[in-house]
């Protein structure tokens, strides 16, 4: 028996009406701890709402997602993250009025956050430790060197990066990443891949959404693809490149298998 | 009479400073506008004179009078500030931009025709005179000066925490809640008790200016507290630039100045004085839209960090 880390069952989420993602039975399927799971599919098929579903940012309209065993379709955002799960948005999300050093420490849980340490100034002692863990984690996205500058000069990639640095520090259990390399140069995608190797290889579960499937193929441990919201297919990078069903809807006819 | 309007300038500019302070820690970082400041105001100063006057007597309408000391009555009016803050910004802080300044809005018209017609708080319009106040004599001041250094004291105090406030982890999780919510939740953040905490904090200096201000003018009643208080400092605030505190501080010392300073102007007639009053109002309203119009504070930063 594979042991599973996140597990959907019979999701479906509707637009008014409009059912963006389930298909005619709900979609299920389920991430093996530790696995790479890449999620494919055309563009509309669902993946990023998807994403949302699983965390917490809008409610299923019916249907479970359990992490470790426990229902979590109807956490906060903010309490899927409490749960270790962490996860980058496709257009990145930045915090335009913090420096590029503080939108990577907004990410820890700093202990002594509350206003009361605040005006207390119990804060500084905690604040010179986690300042060197966001700049380490500045490093490793190709950052550091921008660690002062204002995130509105930053490109749409680095901003990408950024965003990934946010949730790198917060070393979460499952990680979820929407097309983190739309917009990267290829420079930076190499760097990328050398962080999710290396997060996959310490541990932690994968889920990433990406288009760009050269960079997801070599990387992912199990594929599922999606169709106007339903589960098309699911299997080992292999698998998917082989099936007709996939070629026919999403990686087109002259595709190299 | 320069020194009077110096001194006068002061207190009520310190006083008026607490609540544009508040309003820039609440509007300014929190991203949250409220539009019922002076309900809060309001609820310091009825809480300071509830519970430092006598019980009732003779024509007094008046429930409660605790005949507290004065300090007793001070420490209620931050408490009632923030319970009332609690009150309102628990159901409401879901709600954003205009829609939480509307509802802020109706909740201090709401509290001003309560206090106005509920007798048993504070003998209804005509609210509660002769509030007890500490004597400056004790210490050697004039009332004056007395309750200018305890304005500007008060000021300086809430300057001061709202600055360590900011300048920590917590002022970062404050400005990265407003700048994207969602960002800050998918980090693990509780952006709505970060909103609702900078709204209840904030409130709590507006409360001990309410207090200080039935000390001062040694009434409350519901006159004083209409919704042009709350025009004032906002207005105040946008003069000053709304980003830092120091702003907040000065747009509404120059704006109490230019009051005190038509009010000192000795007039022959009641004419003139009206005419004068009404020209006050005029002056405000047009300085108000030409700030929002040309936003000097914007292009001076702009130039300062270029
Ligand atoms: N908040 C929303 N309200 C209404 N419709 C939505 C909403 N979010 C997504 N949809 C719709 O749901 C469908 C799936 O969208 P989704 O963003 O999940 O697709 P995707 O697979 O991520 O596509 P892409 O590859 O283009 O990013 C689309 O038809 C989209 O228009
Ligand atoms: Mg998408």
């Amino acid at each position: 028996m594979t042991d599973t880390i996140l597990k959907l069952d019979g999701v479906v989420k509707e637009f008014a009406g409009f059912r963006a993602v389930g298909g005619p039975e709900g979609l299920s399927f389920g991430v093996r701890r530790g696995g790479f799971l890449g999620l494919i599919g055309p563009n509309g098929a669902g993946k990023s709402t998807t994403f949302n579903l699983i965390s917490g940012v809008m409610p299923p309209t019916r249907g479970s997602v359990t992490l470790d065993g426990a229902e979590i379709s109807q956490l906060s955002t903010a309490g899927t993250a409490a749960l270790g799960l962490g996860r980058t948005f496709q257009t990145p999300r930045a915090f335009g009025s913090l420096s590029i050093i503080d939108n990577v420490m907004v990410g820890l849980a700093h202990p002594e956050e509350g206003p009361l340490a605040a005006m207390l100034g119990r804060w500084k002692p905690a604040e010179r430790q986690f300042l060197g863990r966001a700049e380490a984690a500045l490093e490793r996205v190709g950052l550091a060197g921008r660690r002062h500058d204002s995130v509105s000069n930053l490109s749409g990639g680095e901003l990408r990066m950024l965003e990934v640095a946010r949730q790198l520090v917060r070393e979460p259990r499952i990680l979820l990443l929407d097309e983190p390399t739309a917009g990267v140069d290829p420079a930076l995608q190499g760097k990328l891949s050398e962080i999710l190797a290396g997060l996959h290889a310490a541990g932690t579960t994968l889920i990433v959404v990406e288009h760009n499937l050269g960079f997801l193929m070599s990387l992912a441990d199990s594929v599922v693809v999606l169709q106007n919201g339903a589960l098309l297919a699911e299997g080992t990078p292999d698998d998917i490149r082989r099936d007709p069903a996939v070629i026919a809807a999403y990686l087109g006819a002259d595709h190299e298998a | 009479m320069i020194q009077s309007l110096i001194l006068s300038t002061l207190m009520f500019g310190a006083m008026f400073s607490v609540l544009t302070v508040s309003l820039n820690l609440q509007y300014a970082r929190g991203g949250m506008i409220n539009f019922g400041t002076v309900a809060y105001f309001a609820a310091g100063a009825y809480a300071y004179a509830i519970f430092t006057q006598e019980p009732p007597s003779g024509l007094d309408q008046y429930a409660f009078g605790f005949d507290m000391p004065w300090w007793a009555g001070f420490l209620a009016a931050g408490a009632a500030a923030m319970l009332f803050a609690l009150i309102t910004g628990w159901p409401t802080l879901r709600l954003r931009g205009e829609y939480l300044a509307l509802t802020t809005f109706a909740f201090a018209e709401v509290f001003h025709s309560i206090l106005l017609n509920e007798r048993r708080i504070g003998n209804g319009s005509v609210g509660m005179a002769n509030v007890e106040r500490p004597d400056p004599a004790a210490i050697g001041l004039g009332d004056t000066l007395g309750y200018t250094l305890a304005a500007c004291a008060l000021m300086l105090l809430t300057a001061w925490l709202f600055h360590r406030l900011l300048a920590s982890p917590y002022g970062r999780l404050v400005d990265a809640t407003r700048d994207d919510e969602i960002a800050a939740e998918s980090v693990g953040k509780d952006t709505a008790r970060v909103r609702l905490q900078i709204f209840v904090i904030s409130a709590i200096p507006i409360g001990f200016a309410g207090a200080l201000y039935a000390m001062i003018t040694t009434l409350v009643a519901p006159a004083l507290f209409s919704a042009e208080v709350t025009f004032f400092v906002w207005i105040a605030l946008a003069l000053g630039g709304e980003r830092t505190i120091l702003g907040a501080i000065l747009g509404t010392m120059a704006l109490v100045f230019f009051q005190e300073l038509v009010r000192v102007i000795p007039f022959e007639t009641v004419r003139g004085a009206q005419i004068a009053a009404s020209a006050e109002e005029v002056i405000t309203g047009i300085l108000f839209i030409l700030v929002l119009r040309w936003q000097p504070w914007d292009r001076l930063s702009r130039k300062a960090g270029s």
